[in-house]
């Protein structure tokens, strides 16, 4: 079984909802990453999603904009954030990492070398933002074939129809885009979000992650009512502007042991 | 007074063939479509009919075809004389006939006006206000109808309230041009299709009804035989759908309503009557003689899309975009741009169309082009500069992009050039394609001949589509799309993705791009801030691989050179980036002395003046 069917599964039975936390690879050094997924595991987090950073991110706010510049800065590439997974992995076995970013950088790699680099680092999902199924081509089932999971996003303004194609080409969660606006927008609508999740349900058994807008306990504990895992980014990645670079590795996890216990509460 | 709204314009060129002599040529005229038929009963004219000749004719022919006698300052007993012997169902006065002589017939009549110098036409459809249309026809001293010669139909004033018969000069080769030009009620012909005075010809009768249904086809179909994108918008491997999720849905909208309007002859007629009115169209196509003559090789032709409304092509698409955004219920529409002329293009439609406006535009390129960020903002658009990565073009392109995701219910994003995600690449061309469409009847006019090489820059590359698209089946016809090299290829620092690139993805589509090992994007350089952008449109990608179009690249500095030499040599400021197919001409125009050469000319240079100085270390 997959790291990430075991941890949802584990999930399931604790009637626990997971919390996913989002931070861009090399963000501010790379030097801070691995011991950043760490602490974030201490701290509660269920997956990792680790973002790959890159020059255009038309999906991204201010933010994590912000932190992609940051991280390019720093030099970090592709292969680095694949290193970094390496390096994670010597520690920690069971925390699955989802690979979150934009097609080009893994398009310029190659797609084989990129999953096949994947696979050996083991990573457990890849979620490319601007790629979706219908571009998929040979990529999909590439992943598949490689045990890892095809993550896609769901919107808003998704149709009945896609919705059945999107989680038939997924593995692992569906990513909930719980507003139309960019990561780190203003605040969701959690009743609307609830009735859309209601709507995806029908068409999968798929663990369904909620993000884009979740910004403290409050929403986070909202949120886990009603999804199966809460996905934050722009929150943490925000406290690398604002904190100083010493304090980072406690102040990243203390906020998202602040989300655990709310969703927990 | 009744007036025909937008939708129910009509879509169908009338044509009467005038000075007909014999029945068989009425009875063929008839057959092959022709509405009216014209018998002349002016003695001195070459093709007056007598009263037995006309009675003839007009018992040969079958129904539904509109008989017209035409007069030239004729006594009112002759007029009455003819009426009471030839059942004429209109007449058409070609002299200085007063308007209440030609009401005191009872006949309904059309009143022809000669086109000499300074003719005032408004005030001659005031004049006769009776009349149920007006005929133009050339002024030859001394010669009164019939005259052979074309007169300028620039001089035509639109809106003329009054419908409009275009004469004089008329031939099978150029009533395709006089239709999609002028866009008149009806076309007269009579020595365009004889082989004698007053012996119509076969052949030439059928050429020229031929031309006229080809030409209404034309004017309501904005898509060519080229066959790309597919239906998923790939143009090969290049093109396709990359975008993040919250976009697809308003994406498949946007296909639908394209889709659905772009075969819409209502939507064309409108967009075609804008272009016309509003943009200018079609721009001319200028010979540069001295030019030619001073580089010593083919004949150069530019196509004058700085002349648009606006001073570029780029309001051929914003247009179109707009009047779809229209018909979808949208309200407010966002722009992303480099060098301004597509903010320009956009803010102006939206001002048009009173819709809100917001441009984005990189800090750097806000520097740089002042004079386009104040333009937008007097025509009530919100310019937003974008700080993000390069300040340039491409970040505007992600800012818009953001911008659209966080609105898409009430927002048109309004891209400027053959680059983003299905739909834009194929829609964008299309709307743009009038360039060549135009360019293809210009050249057959001026030259009587296709021409051999065609010229455009390439940043995103809607100038470039623009042109070639409607060619590309044509063979013979080399392309050349040139891109910036900046500060030259081997520095690096330039924007050429075609020339240097390799295919990834970006803003949506699958295309050649500027992007380092690690699929991060470079930043571009060059003087022009229109070509200063990584990628390029998916049928460029495309159009490279297959060879059909040559991708080539010019320095900054031969940019510079070609700049100055057009504006010396033939008094002609293009844009910097226009400048850029101008250099590469000079290149290639030597030792091709029988070669005729088309560049698009695709904007004017006033908005570079200040790079262009500043360049040269003065301040203006």
């Amino acid at each position: 079984m997959s790291r990430l069917q075991t941890c949802f599964d584990n999930l399931r039975t604790q009637k626990r909802t997971a919390l996913i936390p989002f931070i861009t690879a090399g963000d501010p050094t790379p030097a801070l990453t691995v011991p950043l997924m760490h602490a974030l595991v201490d701290a509660g987090a269920d997956v990792i999603e680790l973002g790959i950073p890159f020059s255009d991110p038309m999906a991204d706010g201010p933010v994590i904009q912000r932190a992609s510049e940051r991280a390019l800065a720093a030099g970090t590439g592709l292969r680095d954030v694949l290193d970094m997974v390496k390096t994670f992995r010597e520690q920690n076995q069971t925390t699955p990492v989802v690979l979150m970013g934009y097609l080009n950088p893994i398009e310029i790699m190659g797609y084989k070398t990129f999953v096949k680099t994947a696979k050996s680092v083991e990573v457990d999902g890849v979620l490319t933002v601007d790629l979706p199924p219908e571009e998929l081509a040979d990529f999909g089932e590439l992943l598949r074939s490689h045990a890892i999971a095809p993550i896609f996003l769901l919107a808003p303004t998704t149709t009945p129809e896609r919705i059945k194609l999107i989680c038939d080409q997924t593995s692992g969660y569906l990513y909930y885009v719980s507003l139309k606006g960019v990561t780190g927008s203003a605040n969701l609508d959690v009743t609307a979000v609830a009735d859309k999740l209601a709507e995806i349900r029908q068409y999968t058994d798929l663990p369904i992650g909620v993000g884009f807008g979740i910004k403290d306990a409050e929403s986070a504990a909202s949120v886990a009512k009603i999804s199966d895992a809460v996905i934050v980014g722009s929150a943490l990645v925000r406290l690398v502007e604002t904190e100083p670079q010493q304090k980072l590795l406690e102040a990243i996890p203390g906020l998202v042991r602040e989300l655990r216990q709310a969703m927990d509460a | 007074m009744f007036e025909m709204n937008k939708n129910q314009r009509v879509s169908r060129t009338r044509v009467k063939i005038c000075g007909m002599t014999r029945p068989q040529d009425a009875v063929l005229a008839a057959k092959l479509g022709a509405d009216a038929i014209g018998l002349v009963f002016y003695e001195k004219s070459p093709r007056a009919v007598t009263v037995e000749q006309a009675q003839a004719i007009t018992q040969a022919l079958p129904a539904f075809v509109t008989v017209v006698g035409l007069f030239v300052n004729a006594e009112p007993t002759l007029v009455h004389n003819i009426l009471a012997q030839v059942p004429l169902d209109m007449l058409q006065f070609h002299g200085e006939e007063p308007p209440d002589y030609c009401l005191c017939f009872d006949k309904p009549y059309i009143k022809a006006l000669r086109m000499r110098p300074n003719v005032d036409v408004q005030a001659f459809a005031k004049h006769y206000e009776h009349a149920k249309a007006l005929l133009l026809d050339s002024y030859v001293k001394g010669i009164k109808g019939g005259t052979g010669v074309v007169f300028n139909w620039q001089k035509i004033p639109s809106h003329l309230g009054k419908s409009l018969i275009v004469a004089g000069g008329l031939t099978p080769d150029n009533v395709n041009q006089a239709i999609t030009t002028l866009h008149p009620y009806a076309v007269d012909v009579s020595g365009g299709v004889e082989s004698a005075k007053g012996i119509k010809n076969a052949d030439k009768m059928t050429a020229f009804m031929r031309e006229v249904s080809m030409s209404i086809a034309q004017l309501f179909t904005i898509t060519d035989s080229h066959n790309l994108p597919d239906e998923n918008g790939h143009f090969g491997p290049y093109g396709g759908i990359f975008v993040p999720e919250t976009l697809m849905q308003p994406l498949e909208e946007l296909r639908q309503a394209y889709e659905h309007y772009r075969n819409d002859s209502a939507f064309l007629a409108e967009f075609h009557d804008d272009l016309h009115h509003f943009v200018g169209r079609p721009s001319p196509l200028y010979h540069a003689a001295r030019w030619s003559q001073q580089l010593g090789g083919a004949q150069i032709y530019l196509k004058r899309e700085d002349l648009n409304h606006t001073g570029a092509h780029k309001i051929n698409n914003t247009v179109g975009q707009a009047l779809l955004a229209k018909r979808m219920g949208k309200t407010r529409v966002i722009a992303e741009t480099g060098a301004g002329q597509h903010g320009v293009a956009t803010a102006t439609v939206a001002a048009r169309f009173g819709m809100e406006c917001v441009v984005y535009m990189g800090a750097k390129d806000i520097k740089r082009q002042a004079i386009n960020v104040y333009r937008m903002r007097l025509l009530g658009a919100e310019v937003r500069a974008v700080n993000s990565g390069s300040k340039t073009l491409k970040d505007a392109l992600n800012e818009a992009m953001r911008d659209w995701v966080t609105h898409v219910d009430n927002t048109f994003y309004i891209i400027g050039t053959v680059a983003g995600p299905h739909p834009y690449p194929a829609m964008v061309r299309d709307f743009q394609a009038v360039i060549g469409r135009e360019t293809r009847q210009q050249i057959k006019t001026q030259t009587g001949r296709s021409p051999d090489i065609l010229i455009a820059c390439v940043g995103g590359g809607s100038n470039a589509i623009g042109l070639f698209s409607p060619f590309l089946d044509d063979k013979n016809v080399a392309m050349y799309g040139v891109e910036a090299a900046g500060e030259g290829l081997e520095t690096g620092r330039h924007a050429a993705p075609l020339n240097c690139g390799k295919p990834g993805v970006l803003h949506g589509n699958r295309t050649y791009l500027m992007t380092d090992e690690n699929g991060q994007i470079l930043e571009t350089h060059s003087i022009s801030a229109g070509l200063d952008y990584p990628g390029v449109g998916p049928e460029h990608a495309c159009l490279k691989d297959v060879g059909r179009v040559e991708y080539v690249a010019v320095t900054d500095s031969e940019a510079l050179d070609a700049f100055h030499d057009l504006t010396r040599i033939e008094g002609i400021i293009p844009a910097l980036e226009s400048s850029h197919a101008v250099a590469y001409c000079k290149k290639i125009a030597e030792g091709r002395k029988d070669k005729i050469i088309v560049i698009n000319l695709s904007g004017r240079g006033d908005k570079d003046i200040h790079t262009v100085a500043t360049h040269e270390g003065i301040s203006i």
